[in-house]
């Protein structure tokens, strides 16, 4: 199984900084900025990654639309999803995109890892 | 069908009926004259007022005594006199046969009333004016409850826009937050560990950095609440788990305050509840027990029937003046002086608000002998669409 996880986040430092959380804690991270370049490099991926920390709210393509054409697409459908947002009311606004764990931000490390280790 | 002697006889119009109308004229007359909810009347070609029925004094508030002869200029605003309105109505109507408009017109006691107005010119067969008809009719109610219909509108999009930008505010604020604590938190994770001083230092900025979460999320409530667009989202849970998880969260910060927590509960207790807000009260309460009351023991009592919960918050510190009961559940109060506590002064409030949403009350115990002691009680059920 990959130990790759995706970090789609448009916000440069919190993805930075997801992405050191990921990989001090033994996975490999990928970072995109919005939707669409996280499809992109789904798209040229040879191996797809364990897990995908989604946030909702960017630029160009927002999490929910990256969620819809994730799931229309086969290869990355069974990807799993763990929402990310700073949203006040995070499960609301991600109730629809069937996501397995949905976290508030700021999420706290260790419940990442637990989720990152759930799945990867 | 024969027409029985009280009917009005239709079909011979000359001859005389039982209210005695002889003609199809003298009745069309009466009909006119009996309806209440238009003013109908004719004018002269000058433009004075000829006939007069019920509906134009209902309407107006001259009787036909007091106003035929007069000129219909009397029913006109001073504004529109000014610009000569009437004359010009006449005139349109006398050239096109008929004009219709809005607009305010003035009673015999001085107040407006927004009239729809037709003036329909009455030719002879030689193409003569013979004057005018004048159907008025009183939209003042239709023209307030459009006014209260977009003047509702207008707030509906400003709660919405308000709310749209506190939705955001509130994310553009824990963004750059979460940057800031998941460092802190990777920090305090890495594996070689940190010394104790940097851990110590390190450990404070986290704490700092979640009360401001916490700030952020408590000025989005409160200004939910106050404007009342706060909903619940009720599911089924025992809030004897949630206010154990509540505590066990609190743990560190308890140690801190000098305080043991402890709760006592009867079992499970059930019902249905918005979970994130109950959780909110308890943290509420329990922040306030370890500020104020600090280093005295707390205590978080549950018992329930077959209604409701009822959950007391305990401390054995310096507890509130009677005085200030009921000040505290307002918001930006306290009952400790600023200048040794700080804080928002909101949590209180919130946590009313709250209770109050869930159909329940939130009070303090008195008397007690030694500390706050505050009780909640909380219907098992509530219906939200009642909750106001």
């Amino acid at each position: 199984m990959s130990h790759t996880v995706l970090v789609v986040e448009d916000d440069l430092d919190v993805r930075q900084a997801l992405m050191e959380v990921v990989e001090e804690n033994g996975f490999a991270a990928l970072g995109a900025r919005d939707g669409a370049e996280a499809l992109l490099l789904l798209a040229r991926a040879t191996e797809l990654p364990c897990v995908i920390l989604l946030d909702l709210m960017m630029p160009v393509m927002d999490g929910a639309s990256f969620r819809e054409a994730q799931r229309r697409d086969p290869r990355l459908a069974p990807i799993p999803v763990v929402v990310l947002s700073a949203y006040r009311d995070v499960d609301r606004h991600a109730s629809s995109l069937d996501a397995v764990t949905v976290l508030a931000k700021p999420p706290s490390v260790r419940e990442l890892v637990d989720v990152l280790r759930a799945h990867c | 069908m024969t027409s029985s002697p009280s009917e009005p006889d239709i079909a011979h119009p000359e001859s005389s009926d039982a209210a005695g109308f002889r003609s199809v004229d003298e009745r069309f007359r009466a009909l006119v004259s009996s309806v209440k909810d238009y003013a109908i009347f004719m004018l002269d070609p000058s433009g004075r007022i000829e006939t007069w029925n019920a509906g134009a004094e209902r309407t107006k508030g001259y009787t036909a005594d007091e106003i035929i002869g007069e000129h219909i200029s009397r029913f006109y605003t001073p504004e529109d006199l000014a610009r000569g309105l009437p004359a010009k109505l006449l005139a349109q109507a006398r050239l096109d046969g008929r004009v219709e408009s809005e607009g305010w017109r003035v009673r015999k006691d001085g107040t407006r009333f927004w009239a729809d107005v037709v003036i329909t010119a009455l030719v002879n067969d030689r193409g003569e004016l013979m004057g005018y008809a004048k159907v008025t009719r009183d939209l003042t109610e239709r023209l307030r409850a459009q006014e209260e219909q977009l003047r509702l509108a207008h707030a509906e999009e400003a709660v919405r826009l308000r709310d749209e930008f506190l939705s955001i505010a509130a994310h553009e604020l824990r963004t750059p937050l979460s940057a800031v604590q998941l460092q802190l938190q990777a920090l305090l994770e890495r594996p070689e560990g940190l010394d104790p001083r940097t851990r110590a230092k390190v450990e404070r900025a986290c704490r700092s950095g979640e009360r401001l979460v916490t700030l952020v999320d408590t000025l989005l409530d409160v200004s939910r609440m106050t404007t009342g667009s706060f909903n619940l989202v009720l599911s089924r849970f025992d809030i004897t788990v949630a206010v154990q998880e509540v505590v066990d969260r609190f743990r560190e910060h308890a140690i801190r305050a000098g305080s043991s927590v402890t709760v006592r509960s009867e079992g499970v207790l059930e019902g249905r509840w918005d979970r994130l807000r109950i959780e909110q009260v308890v943290t509420n309460l329990l922040t306030n027990a370890l500020k104020y009351a600090a280093g005295t023991p707390v205590e978080i009592t549950l018992t329930g029937t077959e209604h409701d919960v009822t959950m007391m918050v305990s401390d054995a510190g310096p507890g509130i003046p009677p005085s200030e009961q009921e000040r505290i559940f307002l918001r930006f109060e306290r009952a400790a002086p600023m200048r040794n506590f700080g804080g928002l002064g909101l949590g209180l409030y919130v946590a009313r608000q709250i209770v109050e949403a869930h159909g329940g009350q939130i009070q303090l115990a008195h008397p007690v002998p030694k500390g706050a002691h505050f009780v909640i009680r909380l219907p098992r059920s509530h219906s939200p669409e009642t909750a106001g």
